[in-house]
């Protein structure tokens, strides 16, 4: 199979992990405030864990390139302890008039969210680069 | 490259690879000329050319992954459309990817076209 944008695959799982961190992100973010979640416990903040992955999707036809590619390992709960906030009108509080409120500080997600942001963007300038590059080439002998 | 010292075992054939080297116009078949006839000796392989798939099989078979790749960029903006879990992001590079692949057979077909009519203008 011919691969005009080569390496572009590395690009596009960079892409896909970005984009579920970016969902975990905005998962966090709108639960910020969930106290009450399906197992009665406040919600707990997530964190996705990215590894390395060797592609064996490339066949023999690529030299053998085993380049490592990213992916998303595993999507983990952060064990901190919820934030107590005294609230006693609350349903959830306790007998202290204590609320477990989630693990959730919005300044750490809203710089997690930047920097997912920002690597997406990145990995999409190399498309954009590399696109760009291929079409420069193919004009070669053009006048 | 003298022109002249090759004649005899130029071969055009423009069916197994466009090697300018190979396709001198004094090897056109007229009749008279010494050295190989173009068409009685379609399997001859030319200097430098590995005895593998011949040209055509290669022009065929960067077609089909062109053909392969819009497939895939249909695919990725049906699946998009039709609301299935396809990331934007995936479609639009499997449709850039079909672009440029589309624009490389595109260039491939203009050379070939370039050198046949190149060929076509020369005066013999």
């Amino acid at each position: 199979m011919i691969q005009p944008l080569s390496g572009i695959q590395n690009t596009v799982a960079a892409l896909d992990a970005e984009r579920t961190r970016m969902d975990v992100i905005s998962q966090n973010i709108a639960n910020a405030n969930t106290t009450h979640g399906v197992d009665g416990k406040p919600y707990q903040r997530k964190v996705v864990v990215f590894e390395n992955a060797l592609q064996q999707a490339m066949g023999s036809g690529n030299n053998g390139s085993m380049t490592p590619q990213l992916r998303v390992a595993r999507i983990e709960s952060d064990h901190r302890a919820p934030i107590e906030v005294y609230e006693p009108g609350n349903p959830d509080a306790d007998s202290r008039g204590m609320v477990a409120t989630p693990n959730i500080n919005i300044h750490e997600e809203m710089a997690d969210l930047i920097s997912a942001s920002r690597t997406f963007e990145a990995n999409l300038a190399v498309v954009k680069n590399e696109k760009s590059m291929a079409m420069q080439t193919l004009s070669i002998g053009k006048h | 490259m003298s022109p002249l010292s090759a004649i005899p075992q130029a071969t055009y054939n423009f069916g197994t690879m466009p090697d300018m080297d190979a396709a001198r116009p004094n090897t056109l078949p007229t009749p008279g000329v010494q050295g190989p006839s173009p068409l009685s000796q379609p399997g001859e392989v030319t200097p430098g050319q590995s005895s593998g798939d011949s040209f055509g099989n290669v022009l065929g078979k960067l077609i089909s992954d062109v053909n392969t790749k819009q497939n895939a960029a249909t695919a990725a903006v049906d699946g998009l459309q039709s609301g299935q879990a396809v990331p934007l992001h995936q479609a639009v590079i499997a449709m850039e990817e079909a672009n440029v692949s589309f624009q490389l057979m595109v260039e491939v077909r203009n050379k070939l076209l370039d050198s046949y009519q190149e060929m076509m203008r020369m005066q013999i």
